[in-house]
């Protein structure tokens, strides 16, 4: 399946990512990404690849469950 | 000690440079990538490229304004040096506000920049696909453009016209359909 497919990918990145005092610039340096990515992954615009998932939960010390879901979570759980 | 400036001869970039542009190392430039800024970058681009390309009909143009020589010469030249900084000039921030994605070696770019781009230049490539389409029914059967008869215009305006509006496709498609972030 497409990463383009229309099954939205919801995650809490910009949650745990501001809980933790990271800027996006910051998170992107630490997952190697431009921060303009981690802005299109906050808003659900672009759904990451299985090995970009798995370097933001590293980055952010969560497991890829707790970051994406393909149900949407409430605001503020982390 | 600074690394090695790596160039990519292919795309005709260097390492550092597409770095700078990636990485928006010149924030004077940061008002050019709103959409908004971007989107009227790309009608200024399209424009020179029909510029140029209009080039061919100058032969008749000429005729039609009944010029003299001297006349002519300044026409010609004042609209030639407008109708290049037009297009090189909008190009070059085109590619300022893309930061350069459409050029850049994908060791170079995201994920994310890299989906962006290969979907840019399929949508370059079918839209120069029809481009050329009409440019060849155009100079075949165009009334001003009978580029095998002996009288007929060369087409060399709608060549380069061409050839820019290919360079400058994938850009001008990243431009207008990136959203601000």
């Amino acid at each position: 399946m497409s990463r383009n497919s229309e099954e939205p990918v919801f995650n809490q990145i910009e949650q745990i990512r501001t809980a933790q005092g990271l800027s996006r610039q910051e998170l992107a340096d630490l997952v190697g990404v431009h921060y303009q990515t981690i802005g299109y992954l906050e808003r659900g615009e672009y759904s990451p690849s299985l090995v970009l998932a798995l370097r933001i939960a590293k980055a952010l010390k969560k497991e890829v469950s707790e970051l994406f879901s393909l149900t949407e979570q409430k605001k503020g759980k982390k | 000690m600074s690394k090695k400036n790596k160039i990519y001869w292919s795309l005709g970039v260097t390492e550092k440079g597409t770095r700078a542009l990636l990485t928006d190392e010149n924030s004077k430039f940061k008002w050019l990538r709103s959409q908004r800024n971007r989107r009227v970058l790309v009608v200024l681009n399209m424009l020179g490229i029909v510029l140029v390309s209009l080039g061919s009909y100058y032969p008749t143009l000429k005729t039609n304004l009944n010029l003299n020589s001297a006349t002519e010469l300044v026409v010609y030249s004042v609209t030639a040096i407008f109708v290049i900084f037009l297009f090189l000039g909008t190009y070059s921030f085109l590619r300022i506000a893309v930061r350069g994605i459409a050029d850049a070696p994908d060791e170079l770019l995201d994920e994310r920049q890299i989906q962006i781009r290969n979907t840019s230049y399929r949508y370059a490539y079918l839209a120069m696909g029809y481009i050329v389409l009409g440019l060849l029914l155009l100079m075949f059967f165009g009334p001003e453009l009978q580029m095998f008869q002996p009288e007929g215009n060369d087409g060399s305006y709608l060549a380069i016209a061409t050839m820019f509006a290919f360079a400058a496709a994938p850009s001008m498609i990243l431009a207008w359909r990136e959203r601000d972030i």
